[in-house]
């Protein structure tokens, strides 16, 4: 036993581990690869000024349950880069919410200034979607600001 | 000169076995500092398609959100009504939740009242701590 070893250790001492020295390379291929076949989701910004809220949180949905409704002003909707009548939200709202397994979540960003007439049939038409999880989209108010106002 | 040369025999080159180390380095941190715009708001969960719950009035605070920014604020079994600013929503909820822990946020906005306003309310109440917040339409 001893003496076929010692004869194989011989034989094989060249080639004994695996080569470390391309264990970086192989790395950053794998790294070059993840990051070119990652695709984010844009989405054109709709121009609108966000309310202000002090308990904002962060939404820890991943980002392809989240769906965003913009209500501009002047009660126009858009969604997915384009404008859509409101009784259509729910037309989309309902694919989504089954798609993504009943965790959808609603990023509704609507102008600060926008009556709450159209807030509330947004709500509605996303209840008739069958969504439930809704997010008011918000910017951070700090203290300062709201003591100077 | 030829002891000299025996000398710097050994430091010849820059030591390149390290250089995946800093570029692994340099990745990290700027893998650790870069910081994708979030998504962040208020949270709320919309009750389901067709759930209606009778809820006894005398655990509903009416707070009704009109469209000159004023709050009216009302507890559900008593006619006095208080107008206050968005503002104290915060510490009238804090107050009336401490003699009712059953106690239900009924936040009815005016449609003409602008968003803001309701963010400002429902901001307060979530500062509060509320979790129990009914959203509606002010109707009549």
């Amino acid at each position: 036993m001893s003496i076929s070893n010692s004869g194989f250790q011989r034989k094989s001492k060249a080639s004994d581990q695996i080569p470390s020295s391309s264990m970086a390379d192989i790395a950053f291929l794998l790294l070059i690869f993840f990051m070119i076949t990652t695709v984010f989701r844009e989405e054109q910004e709709r121009p609108i000024e966000w309310p202000e809220a002090q308990a904002t949180q962060q939404i820890d949905e991943k980002r392809q349950n989240v769906l965003y409704v913009w209500v501009e002003r002047t009660g126009q909707v858009w969604m997915n880069d384009q404008q859509i009548p409101m009784e259509m939200v729910s037309n989309l709202v309902a694919p989504a919410w089954i798609e993504s397994g009943r965790r959808l979540v609603i990023s509704l960003r609507a102008d600060a200034r926008a009556p709450y007439r159209y807030i509330d049939a947004v709500q509605n038409e996303i209840r008739d979607g069958g969504a439930v999880y809704v997010v008011f989209a918000t910017d951070l108010e700090r203290r300062m600001t709201r003591e100077r106002r | 000169m030829a002891i000299l040369n025996k000398k710097s025999k050994i430091t010849d080159e820059i030591p390149s076995s390290s250089m995946a180390d800093i570029a692994f380095l340099l990745l990290v941190f700027f893998l650790v500092t870069t910081v994708f715009p979030k998504d962040r708001g208020l949270r709320i969960v919309l009750p389901e398609q067709a759930e209606e719950v009778e809820i006894s009035q005398r655990n509903i605070l009416h707070i009704n959100i009109m469209p000159d920014g004023l709050v009216r604020i009302r507890r559900g079994d008593s006619q006095n009504e208080q107008t206050v600013s968005p503002r104290d929503v915060e510490g009238i909820w804090r107050i009336e939740v401490a003699q009712n822990p059953n106690l239900i946020a009924g936040v009815k906005t005016h449609p003409d009242a602008e968003h803001r306003l309701m963010i400002q309310v429902l901001d307060g109440l979530q500062v509060a701590g509320a979790e129990r917040i009914s959203l509606q339409l002010l109707e009549g």
